[in-house]
């Protein structure tokens, strides 16, 4: 026993390290975040900078993905769109989750009259298709940045409530818990010291799917005009240029270079998000280190045929 | 189910009183509403003073009685707008449904009797393709496509000016049904791998085969039947979009149906339109989880009431 015993953050990253798709979604992910960054130091141009000499440009070595009807520089609003996208995707994301969280802690922990009436509040937020309900919301509320972000939240937390309650639920059973109440521990502290510890690998593997849920959810909704107002880039809002039949026609540029980077990084955050559910969950967890990255691949994209059941 | 409505109904109607803006203030011209007295003679007559409870129990029979109120925007009864746009919904939907249903089948069915197989693989990276690449834009590409760069089929809309009969319509809705179809398929064609791969290693499978049942009789009788359970519930939870409409689909294509409607009222704030559209949403889905209950009970013996032998 004298042998060193990792602790169980650093086998994690060891493990998440040998998940090549899931390393291969960071790189995607980093990549992306880094060029939204330094938006403007790699594409060299303003993104508001409207250029009246060239208008509606194709793509060139000059402006590599085009400008727009304004004489804007697409690459340059594409990376400081996914600036905003990548904000709003990641806030509404932890937001909701962190909602559902403690709604699903109390109802799991508590029971009772209070996990029927958040479960039924919840069943009710289900009932509606997702772009309804933010399309109600909106309407109350109006548009805007911190109103796309508080609406995803408000109408994307009932998922993470039915995974934490389901967790606690077989959870409070345990013997480490019988002993914190033996101990006289307060509810609060065996809810959120030693219960949601427990909790976090679903939580932390929902949060991440939801970044690529909400970038998504973005994109429809700038698209449809009701969304983030026009002066504020997304990559949403990039593709609400496409309304118009003569861009749809003559100037792909605008909308498929917006749609490609959403696609990379939606892509990306899902490889991450299998990637950590691989390592996270121990009903799950595989030795991928000795896997090639192409075969790591394949097997995301086809299927291994080895395992039997998914 | 009932309550349920009652539940939601009650919520549409708080929430669009929470609304910042006052629907009053859209009825009226500005002249009008600069004079006090007007304004509370308008508002007295309106029933916008009587108690809120009142106003919802109001508002809840006229809907009973099919009196769905009138549209801010336009004046045009509701009933008169739903009837006007329901029907290319339903034309849209209904199309869409049947096909990514009947395709998604056929193909989750094969890719999951040959697991690992071509279409196996071909199903994966439609999955794939499903979870990362926005619907709209699958609609904009084939647009751009087949509607602009090969001048086949017609930009959107429902009708071209002229054209009467439902063949003259046909060209019109191959676009729009494709980028729905398509959209759906992702989802029920995994799905329905899934549950395929689940039966295939299930007992009475295996005691099918000892019987010496020929593989396409224990496919079609004994596993296909009993996957089809968990896919029919996705596919019920699809129907709804009947009422719905296909929000963003419609808006690519300028589908005239109840998508479109949505966004429309949304845009202005046309309370009474958003009320009636989502209530009748939640109605639907409502009466769609009904229904799964209804087709489970049919497909799966063992919940089936009053079951004989056969």
């Amino acid at each position: 026993m004298t042998e060193k015993v990792p602790s169980t953050a650093r086998l994690l990253v060891r493990n998440f390290a040998g998940n090549l798709t899931g390393m291969f979604g960071l790189l995607v992910i980093f990549l992306i975040i880094t060029s939204a960054i330094f938006a403007e130091e790699i594409s060299g141009y303003n993104p508001n900078l409207m250029d009246g000499m060239s208008t509606s440009l194709s793509p060139s070595t000059d402006h590599l993905m085009g400008t727009d009807q304004l004489g804007r520089d697409v690459f340059s609003r594409v990376l400081y769109g996914g600036r905003n996208s990548i904000l709003i995707g990641i806030t509404a994301s932890f937001l909701g989750n962190l909602i559902g969280t403690v709604l699903g802690a109390i109802a799991g922990y508590l029971g009772g009259k209070i996990d029927t009436v958040l479960i039924r509040i919840s069943e009710l937020f289900m009932t509606f298709p997702q772009l309804v309900l933010v399309l109600i919301f909106v309407t109350i509320m109006g548009q805007g940045v911190n109103n796309v972000i508080i609406i995803f939240a408000l109408t994307g937390w009932m998922t993470t409530l039915r995974l934490v309650r389901s967790e606690f639920l077989s959870l409070r059973e345990e013997a480490f818990v019988e002993a914190d109440r033996a101990f006289g521990f307060s509810k609060k502290r065996i809810i959120f010291r030693h219960l949601l510890p427990n909790t976090m690998s679903p939580i932390v593997v929902a949060f991440t799917i939801n970044i690529a849920i909400y970038i998504i959810a973005e994109a429809g909704l700038s698209f449809l005009g009701l969304g983030v107002p026009v002066t504020t880039p997304t990559w949403g809002n990039l593709l609400s240029a496409a309304q118009a039949p003569v861009v749809v026609e003559q100037y792909w540029w605008l909308w498929v270079f917006p749609a490609v980077a959403i696609i990379a990084f939606v892509t990306g955050v899902n490889f991450v998000g299998d990637g950590l559910r691989d390592v996270l969950d121990p009903r799950q967890r595989t030795n991928a280190k000795n896997k090639t990255f192409a075969a790591t691949l394949r097997e995301k994209l086809f299927g291994s045929r080895k395992q039997t059941i998914e | 189910m009932i309550p349920m409505a009652l539940a939601i109904s009650a919520i549409i109607f708080f929430a669009s009183r929470l609304s910042p803006i006052d629907p009053l203030n859209s009825l009226i011209s500005p002249d009008a509403a600069a004079d006090a007295t007007n304004l509370a003679i308008l508002k007295e007559r309106l029933g916008f003073n009587d108690p809120i409870f009142v106003q919802y129990f109001n508002w809840l029979i006229e809907i009973f009685r099919g009196n769905f109120g009138y549209s801010i925007q336009s004046g045009q009864p509701i009933s008169e707008i739903l009837a006007l746009r329901m029907p290319a919904t339903l034309e849209l939907v209904l199309a869409a449904l049947i096909i990514s249903t009947t395709l998604s089948l056929l193909i989750g069915l094969v890719a999951g009797a040959n697991r690992g197989g071509l279409t196996d693989k071909f199903s994966r990276v439609l999955a794939a393709i499903g979870i990362s690449v926005p619907d709209f834009f699958i609609g904009l590409a084939l647009l751009n496509i087949f509607a602009y760069r090969v001048s086949l089929l017609p930009t959107g809309q429902r009708i071209s000016p002229g054209q009467v009969t439902f063949i003259d319509r046909l060209p019109h809705l191959i676009l729009p049904v494709a980028t729905l179809s398509i959209a759906m398929l992702a989802v029920l064609i995994r799905y329905t791998r899934n549950s395929v791969l689940d039966t295939i290693n299930r007992d009475f499978v295996k005691t099918a085969r000892s019987k010496g049942l020929p593989e396409w009789k224990v496919m079609w009788s004994h596993v296909f039947r009993n996957s089809l359970g968990p896919v029919m519930v996705l596919i019920a939870f699809r129907l709804p979009l009947l009422v719905g409409g296909a929000v963003l689909v419609e808006a690519v294509f300028q589908w005239p149906g109840i998508g479109k409607t949505i966004v429309e009222a949304v845009t202005v704030s046309d309370y009474p339109v958003i009320m009636v559209v989502s209530l009748l949403i939640a109605v639907a889905i409502l009466f769609a989880s009904f229904l799964v209950d209804i087709v489970k009970s049919i497909l799966d013996p063992r919940v089936r009431l009053g079951a004989t032998i056969e």
